[in-house]
């Protein structure tokens, strides 16, 4: 009977789409679920004998040790000062009455056109031993340490101004929600600008606050280009270590374990932050909501010390771009001097990369990768939302949940998963080997971004109305007729916006990128990041700016695309 | 035209429509009444074939078509979201079925022109967006998009359920038109009674998956056979058994059966016929519509009677005015 069933449904299915269902389930096996069960068994089991030499050898190692107390030192650290500089970033921008309040906004923003490893490596163009900045702040205090910017406080310094987008983005979303008639209402009960503050406004944003925290931990623990390029020996956290490890065999099980140990922390993590979600955000009770008006600082000194604070930030932020932009127009001399005169400015470092092929290969490079990865995941995300749309059973519920363990994992750990895996012939793969090809890291990057890209294309298909496949039916078109004609011109400006982001979010990817990349084929973040090595050349460092430069455009103008005017996601 | 042989639809555990048999006339328009979850957009659905029923047949025209896929049934459906297709303009919505069908370019802009003007569609107005169009051009869009195809049968659900009620007034208008124009079989489905009893030939009222009663309007509502349908259909009284019982009214009414009476049979003026009853009563409450008032009258021998009467502009009665009300014990329907 069951067995007559099943048939009876297999053959109502057009063998197309059985071929497809087959290929999605064989790539969630292969890939999502597979290697991020291997990586225990090569952890915890040697020659097939269940082992704990991994985590003797971890107790054992002081550097392994202590890297994992940076990190946490790290993560605690990042919590306060992000916080910090994050609400008052908020506050300077969306709810006091700052003078010239948009154009600090448009620098506090410079972190969402200019992150991870272009911003770090940036940031030590910029305050290194022989940076702009610290050549002015020795001219100005002689006895200033020119090798300042490392260890523990320039990676620290760095991440607490990189790590701000999120409060930017989210933060302000929040605040602009508030119902401004809450805030009336609290002044006419004669309460002060500082008092409502922390008695109305800052109680209605602990939800996102707290999200955001989670986000900042998670974020330090897992910290990478930073605490690589400005850690130097002397702090040292996770995932450079892990890197380190990975490198060598003989210790790629304690690299495993790490990443096992970061995963954990996250998984733990993010569950907190999705149960204290489920107990909701506080909800407006106000039958008509009246918009945020920005608060005047009555005090005239808090007013004044504000827009000092609001300035110095913006100065912050916008220092590092500006001096990038600029010295990306000048010769390898100025650039490794960090001196500016008018004859060195030309534009011959652009004329480098568009024309030099060994320049312009890590951006072609990177772009081929991004772009392959960027389509392959919309492609995957597409089927798989569609049916998720269609059918609703175990099987359909366990595809969803397998595509979104990505979301749960750190990247490091799926790099490391990846490696521990397919480093010998694997049956599932076709008996091949995929370390040390190229394939590699298009894999990775294409599970990184599934979580977000199916959340983003199943939100499109599920707000779909039901009747218009149901009309084509009836008109007599067949399934794929419709989801062409039909469903896909209607989905398809969301679904680019997400490829957009995708793509802008690989091009200069460095986290995964520095685990899986291919010797021969570099990308862009990896000929960013060894241009901040001390030995590296002024040409090199040159190219770099321009590299940089470059992504900031098409970062601005992918965001602009996407969020700007009339937003598609 | 259509006959429903003993239909059943189950869902699971829950039986959605219940042993149906019905038959439909050829250009009759046809309406499945109904309050929500009593399974008439199930029996559309099935027809049309989007679902298939548990067991029992669907003939039409003498064709057994209850496993014939959807397209190669001829029904033509309207949606009540009208489900155009949002990226499509108006002439491309039209087209859609007869480039699916892959008509020729000649073919497809002749018909879609032809029926967009028996739809009174303008020609300026098959290059917009659907979206750029109000809510009765939709509907014509919609209708224009399912009669292309030259279906022997057209099938609405709940079209106007989504529209204001001024509007929903003149598309019932324009859709009785249209149906009249081309003689097209309708099946209409709706949860609305004022919509059922002005636009069909004749109703099936549906309750917990079956099929109540099948009749003329004028049969549905003034000869409702079951207690359901004369609850479902218009305003009615249900008679006290006091009231009964201290009246005349004992001599006409079955003691074992639920008595009921429509609000405009109960008349503020006498009646004439040999089975007139004459009561006594106070007004209770009065309702001003402006077309009509509306009285609640406490009776004499007890319980409560509504009853409206057209108006001049104002009302005749007040709260607290004794009055005399009439009924015809041939007015009054007993389960």
């Amino acid at each position: 009977m069951i067995a007559i069933k099943t048939k009876k449904r297999l053959t109502s299915v057009n063998p197309t789409s059985l071929a497809l269902y087959g290929l999605i389930a064989w790539f969630v096996v292969a890939f999502l679920i597979y290697p991020n069960i291997n990586i225990y068994y090569e952890i915890f089991f040697k020659d097939g004998n269940f082992s704990l030499e991994a985590a003797e050898k971890l107790l054992s190692s002081e550097r392994a040790m202590r890297s994992l107390y940076n990190s946490f030192i790290l993560a605690v650290s990042l919590v306060f000062t992000v916080n910090i500089v994050g609400v008052a970033l908020v506050l300077i921008s969306e709810y006091f009455d700052i003078k010239g309040a948009k154009i600090l906004r448009l620098g506090y923003f410079t972190t969402l056109i200019y992150s991870g490893v272009v911003l770090v490596s940036g940031y030590k163009f910029v305050y290194g031993e022989t940076g702009f900045m610290t050549k002015l702040l020795v001219g100005l205090f002689p006895a200033f340490d020119p090798t300042w910017f490392h260890g523990y406080w320039a990676v620290l310094f760095v991440m607490t101004f990189a790590c701000t987008s999120n409060h930017v983005l989210f933060l302000s979303n929040a605040i602009r929600k508030i119902d401004f008639q809450t805030v009336e209402a609290a002044k006419n009960m004669c309460a002060s600008t500082f008092y409502i503050l922390w008695r109305v406004v800052l109680p209605v944003l602990k939800p996102t606050m707290f999200a955001l925290t989670i986000l900042i931990f998670l974020t330090g623990l897992a910290a990478t280009s930073a605490p690589l390029i400005l850690g130097g020996a002397e702090f040292q956290t996770i995932t450079p270590m892990i890197l380190t490890f990975s490198n060598s065999v003989s210790s790629r099980d304690l690299a495993a374990l790490l990443a096992l140990i970061l995963g954990l922390a996250t998984l733990v993590l993010l569950t907190i932050m999705i149960r204290f979600e489920r107990k909701g955000n506080f909800m407006s009770v106000s039958k008509v909501k009246s918009e945020m008006v920005k608060q005047k600082i009555n005090n005239r000194f808090g007013n004044i010390a504000a827009h000092i604070a609001a300035y110095c930030l913006f100065l912050l932020y916008i220092i590092p771009v500006v001096l990038i932009v600029v010295f990306s127009f000048t010769d390898a001399h100025s650039i490794s001097t960090a001196t500016l005169s008018l004859g060195s400015f030309s534009l011959s470092n652009y004329m480098t990369v568009f024309s030099d092929m060994s320049a312009f290969k890590p951006y072609l490079v990177s772009i081929v990768y991004a772009a392959a990865a960027s389509v392959t995941v919309v492609a995957l995300a597409l089927a798989a939302s569609r049916i998720l749309h269609k059918y609703k059973n175990k099987w359909t519920f366990a595809l969803e949940y397998s595509l979104l363990i990505p979301w749960m994992l750190p990247s490091t750990l799926i790099a490391i998963g990846l490696i521990v895996t397919f480093n010998t012939p694997r049956f599932i793969i076709g008996n091949s080997i995929l370390v040390g090809t190229v394939w590699m890291l298009f894999l990775a990057y294409v599970i990184v971004h599934i979580p977000f890209t199916l959340r983003m294309v199943k939100a499109s298909f599920f707000s779909l109305d039901g009747n218009l496949e149901d009309a084509a039916k009836n008109l007599g078109a067949k399934t794929f007729y419709t989801f062409r004609k039909v469903l896909l011109p209607i989905i398809l400006p969301s679904t680019l916006a997400v490829l957009a982001l995708n793509f802008n979010g690989i091009l200069a990817d460095y986290d995964l990128t520095v685990f899986l990349y291919h010797p021969l084929y570099q990308p862009l973040g990896i000929v960013i990041k060894n241009s901040t090595d001390t030995q590296a050349l002024a040409d090199t460092k040159a190219l770099t700016l321009v590299y940089s430069v470059i992504l900031m455009i098409m970062s601005a103008i992918t965001l602009y695309l996407v969020y700007g005017r009339k937003s598609r996601v | 035209m259509i006959t429903f042989n003993d239909i059943q639809i189950k869902f699971g555990d829950f039986h959605a429509i219940k042993n149906l048999n019905l038959h439909i006339e050829e250009g009759e328009f046809f309406t499945f009444l109904g309050p929500s979850g009593c399974g008439k957009t199930t029996i559309l659905r099935g027809l049309v074939g989007f679902i298939n029923p548990t067991s029992g047949q669907i003939r039409l025209r003498d064709k057994d078509i209850t496993h014939v896929p959807i397209e190669k049934r001829g029904i033509g459906m309207v949606f009540q979201s009208y489900a155009l297709f949002p990226t499509m303009n108006v002439y491309e919505n039209i087209a859609f079925g007869m480039r699916v069908k892959k008509a020729s370019k000649e073919e497809i802009d002749r018909e879609v022109r032809d029926i967009a003007r028996k739809v009174d569609l303008k020609e300026d107005q098959l290059f917009k967006k659907v979206s750029e169009l109000s809510g009765g051009q939709q509907q014509r869009v919609a209708i224009a998009r399912a009669l292309i195809l030259k279906p022997s049968i057209l099938a609405l659900d709940e079209p106007l359920s989504n529209l204001d009620a001024k509007l929903r007034v003149q598309l019932r208008n324009e859709l009785k038109s249209l149906q009249k124009k081309f003689g097209i079989t309708t099946i209409y489905v709706t949860h609305d009674q004022e919509e059922a009893l002005t636009l069909s030939d004749r109703i099936a009222v549906f309750n917990n998956g079956i099929v109540e009663q099948v009749d003329t309007p004028e049969q549905v509502y003034n000869q409702s056979k079951t207690e359901f349908v004369c609850n479902f259909i218009g305003d009615i009284n249900k008679i006290d058994r006091q009231m009964i019982q201290n009246s005349r009214l004992k001599d006409a009414i079955d003691p074992n059966k639920i008595a009921y009476i429509r609000n405009e049979k109960v008349s503020l003026h006498p009646l004439p016929g040999a089975d007139a009853v004459q009561l006594k009563g106070t007004i209770a409450d009065q309702e001003f519509y402006g077309l009509y008032s509306k009285y609640v009258i406490e009776v004499a021998g007890g319980g409560e009677l509504k009853t409206i009467e057209k108006e001049s502009g104002f009302a005749r009665h007040n709260v607290g005015d004794e009055i005399d009300i009439y009924i015809k014990t041939s007015d009054i329907l007993q389960y």
